[in-house]
């Protein structure tokens, strides 16, 4: 219920006389739509690279390892993963909450600043959903094939059977279930909306191009998009909602996968700060997955002027925003272990920056708390090879912070003479190497076939895109 | 010109006199809270009380530190023509310092066990002989003691005194001369002053309100108090805006969207608490740990098992009034926007913000048989006269810094932006 004065130039605008402090722009060079189009749409329509064949074979055989694995495991049953009393999670679920919280991490960039209207989200947004579905993908592996006789999986929904079995819904386990099967399909249905304009864009192109196979493919997926002012009119407001829809989804899943630990007595896994905690680990160890990603495709495909500096700083910042926000939990969790004075809570953390595990504990904290502290300075942020180095570090640290904080838990719990140390069976070993395979094989497939950048989006935040011509209009 | 301001922007605003009313009522509040020290046995109902005051200040205050530190890190423009009320704000610290001091001068030249029973080591709690035998007490003493306390506290206003003053220097200096140098001291000012902040406000909840019970713990009761900082900075700061408005003072000035953007925080801070408060007591319900339960029992039922009166301010209050009607209500653009709507909900946080505190704090005011005091009783006159009687002094502060700096920041590089704020 705007009203006419708010749209009208405020008359104190002639009293104020600020000094200029130009905002970054989105698109630098003053590119063209033109430019733009071709240069995203040009990574499907030109001829494979040498590059992305050898990656995309060298990721099929990772992929291969986890196939094996998981092969092994069901012929063999699920005694050749290296779980034992103590310790009867581990692996699994570490890389469940691992892919899971990058998975979680795609949708909640691309919806959160969807909603603040941070206009910087095109360039990475579509990249960050698709790492979300195929993060999900690898993430369901580990708990569907720990259950063992995997054909039995179906009885986690609630489906009549003739057994009468029926689920523990006071479980967070099964809260997972549901959680994440609805965040998967609403992370599919927020990704391909946002394609549609696109798929339509390259139905167009290969149509004039003479390709009818590809035009057809692309055109169906297009659901007969023809950018008329009624179909941007509802396709904004879906995806507005979805947007909506997928913000507390998110923030709920990631909540749930911290209530697996949090809900239980286990000394170190009991700890209120665990929902928004995790939350805050997911935001940032997706940023630094996007950063894996996204930096290599910005020197391969020549997209700097898509994904500029100030995008590079943006995703620095918030990485360094949020791995200080982890870094806060971790002391938390220490200190109110120590206030607290429970003894066994007080030697659960003890034991884990000094226990058997003290290598796991103090690579987490050098990873995620120490690692990003380096984004406070301008120069790392602008030496894209040192930031992606640093982004991997991040994505290590937060393997850790899960396997710090399943494993040590559960080796050394409340009885002294049930303690144990657990190790990886090289199966296991084998299954979770595999799934960067799966992953890359999926994102490589992306590449290849889908827009990785939302183009008319794009278009939308360059300077010719200003209606009042791109000043101070923000 | 019919939206012209009635005092130009590149001008100071007029000096208010409810300044001087708002000192009148701070003084009569005050005096009134001090009135209850002359009942009998009523000390430490008066001392809860004046903490529950003080310490709703302190949180609207910090998140208006908060809010204009966020404003400078995220280099907003449209919060540009807001963060000058959120500056005059910050006048209040060294205020809310001197408000704090007869809480630690009680406790240290008057009983100590006053407020905080752990202060006192011949303290008797109830059923586990004195503090200084408790070996709950015994293993954070050092940590929990009255040295500590003090300079903890000190270091939390000096901590907060220094970002203000620092973030007002500059924004108020830059209205004169432009410079771009004051836009970049308050970027580097948040960026170390949001860590500073967490960790001061992290350290105040657990001193001044966790350690009531000391037995008790909680990793996310920072996050708590943070999520009530920002939302009553919010809505306190939606009052005074459209008070300016009325004045004539923002006409011109504030737009249905700048009341939009600020209702859609007010929002999404209400989702926030509500999802750290559940998850604080879900976790613990969950867990049926009685070395944490004790503290959300003591707050729904006596020792005889029959419910007391803070089950339905728990439900009631802070369920639907912290949460439900807030989030319902704030769902609607209409309610954002339209300014007796907004005004509305914005009476209506600081309120139930209030409610909260009450929750945390005066439960530790027990009877013989440990069961806490019930809200409704004599004592909570004191806890309504300490919070006006605060707030008078915290809105004196505010209204004496009003008419020091211009009304807006006329030279912030994004006060444009921020004046034509749009969706």
């Amino acid at each position: 219920m705007a009203t006419s004065a708010d749209h009208a130039a405020p008359a104190i605008l002639n009293e104020v006389n600020p000094p200029e402090l130009p905002r970054a722009v989105l698109v630098e060079n003053n590119r063209s739509f033109t430019w733009i189009t071709d240069k995203i749409c040009g990574i499907i329509e030109g001829k494979t690279p040498a590059w992305w064949w050898v990656c995309f074979i060298v990721a099929c055989f990772v992929a291969s390892f986890t196939v094996a694995g998981i092969t092994y495991l069901v012929a063999t049953g699920v005694g050749v993963w290296g779980h034992a009393n103590p310790v009867n999670w581990a692996w699994d679920i570490v890389n469940f909450v691992f892919w899971i919280g990058i998975g979680h991490a795609g949708t909640l960039i691309s919806a959160i600043l969807c909603l603040l209207r941070q206009k910087w989200r095109t360039s990475i947004n579509r990249a960050a959903e698709a790492m979300t579905i195929f993060a999900v993908v690898c993430a369901g592996i580990f708990p569907v094939f720990h259950v063992g006789r995997v054909w039995f999986a179906w009885y986690l929904f609630p489906i009549p059977n003739s057994n009468y079995v029926w689920q523990n819904f006071r479980s967070p386990l099964e809260w997972d279930v549901f959680a994440v099967s609805t965040y998967g399909t609403v992370s599919v249905l927020f990704w391909y909306v946002g394609l549609i304009p696109d798929l339509a864009t390259l139905r167009d192109r290969f149509m004039a191009a003479g390709n009818k196979l590809r035009a057809t493919i692309y055109g169906f997926f297009a659901m007969g998009w023809r950018g008329s002012n009624r179909h941007w009119s509802n396709y904004e407001m879906a995806y507005l909602i979805l947007a909506g829809i997928s913000t507390p989804l998110v923030l709920s899943v990631h909540t749930i996968v911290s209530f697996d630990f949090a809900v239980s007595l286990i000394p170190g896994w009991h700890t209120t700060i665990f929902p928004p905690y995790f939350v805050a680990g997911a935001i940032f160890s997706g940023f630094g997955m996007v950063l894996t990603l996204m930096l290599p495709l910005r020197a391969i495909y020549k997209l700097e002027d898509l994904i500029t500096q100030y995008h590079i700083d943006c995703m620095c910042k918030i990485t360094l925003a949020t791995g200080t926000m982890v870094g806060y939990a971790y002391a938390m969790e220490f200190f109110i272990a120590w206030y607290g004075a429970n003894p066994y809570e007080g030697f659960a953390f003890i034991n884990r920056a000094f226990g058997p595990y003290a290598w796991a504990y103090w690579t987490m904290i050098t990873c995620n708390v120490i690692t990003p502290q380096f984004f406070w300075f301008k120069k790392v942020r602008q030496n894209t090879a040192l930031v992606w180095i640093l982004s991997i570090f991040v994505n290590v640290g937060m393997w850790f912070e899960r396997f710090v904080i399943i494993v040590t838990s559960l080796a050394r719990d409340f009885l002294p003479s049930s303690w144990g140390y657990y190790s990886p069976s090289i199966v296991e070993i084998f299954t979770f190497f595999g799934t960067f395979g799966v992953f890359s094989v999926l994102f490589l497939l992306f590449i290849r076939f889908l827009p990785i950048m939302p183009m008319a989006e794009l278009k939308a935040v360059t300077p010719q895109a200003d209606v009042h011509g791109g000043e101070n209009h923000h | 010109m019919s939206n012209s301001a009635k005092n130009a922007p590149g001008s100071f605003p007029a000096s208010s006199p409810g300044a001087n009313r708002a000192l009148a009522v701070g003084i009569v509040g005050i005096v009134a809270t001090a009135g209850g020290l002359l009942l009998p046995n009523n000390t430490h109902a008066v001392a809860h009380s004046w903490l529950v005051g003080v310490t709703f200040w302190v949180a609207i205050t910090i998140g208006m530190l908060l809010m204009t530190m966020i404003h400078h890190i995220f280099d907003a423009s449209w919060s540009t023509v807001i963060r000058r009320q959120w500056e005059h704000g910050l006048a209040a610290f060294p205020w809310l310092a001197v408000l704090f001091l007869p809480l630690v001068l009680a406790t240290w030249f008057g009983p100590r066990d006053l407020i905080w029973p752990w202060m006192n080591p011949e303290h008797v709690l109830h059923g586990h002989g004195t503090v200084a035998n408790d070996i709950l007490y015994v293993k954070k003493s050092s940590f929990l003691s009255i040295n500590m306390f003090m300079g903890a506290t000190a270091i939390f206003f000096t901590v907060w005194i220094w970002l203000s003053a620092r973030l007002r220097k500059a924004s108020f200096t830059q209205d004169s001369d432009g410079d771009l140098k004051w836009t970049r001291m308050n970027r580097v000012t948040a960026a170390f002053g949001i860590p500073l902040a967490a960790l001061s406000l992290t350290f105040a909840a657990i001193y001044w309100i966790k350690s009531l019970e000391y037995h008790w713990f909680s990793t996310m009761y920072g996050v708590w108090f943070f999520a009530n900082c920002v939302r009553g900075a919010l809505a306190i700061s939606v009052l005074i805006m459209l008070w300016l408005y009325v004045r004539g003072d923002y006409k011109g000035i504030l737009n249905t969207n700048h009341l939009h953007s600020i209702g859609q925080l007010m929002l999404a801070f209400t989702v926030f608490w509500a999802y750290v408060t559940f998850s604080q007591y879900f976790l613990i319900w969950n867990a049926n740990v009685p070395e944490e339960t004790f503290w959300y029992n003591l707050r729904e039922i006596n020792a005889d098992g029959s419910p007391n009166q803070w089950k339905y301010v728990g439900i009631f209050v802070l369920v639907f009034g912290h949460f439900l009607v807030p989030f319902l209500y704030l769902l609607s653009y209409k309610h954002k926007i339209v300014h007796s709507k907004i005004k509305f909900i914005a009476i209506w946080m600081p309120c139930v913000i209030f409610f909260d505190l009450c929750y945390n704090i005066l439960p530790a005011l027990k009877n013989e048989h440990g069961d806490a005091l019930p809200l409704v009783s004599v004592n909570f006159i004191w806890t309504i006269t300490a919070v006006i009687g605060v707030g008078g002094i915290w809105l004196y502060a505010y209204l004496k810094s009003l008419p020091t700096a211009k009304l807006i920041p006329i030279r912030d590089p994004r006060i444009n932006e921020s004046l034509l704020h749009h969706e």
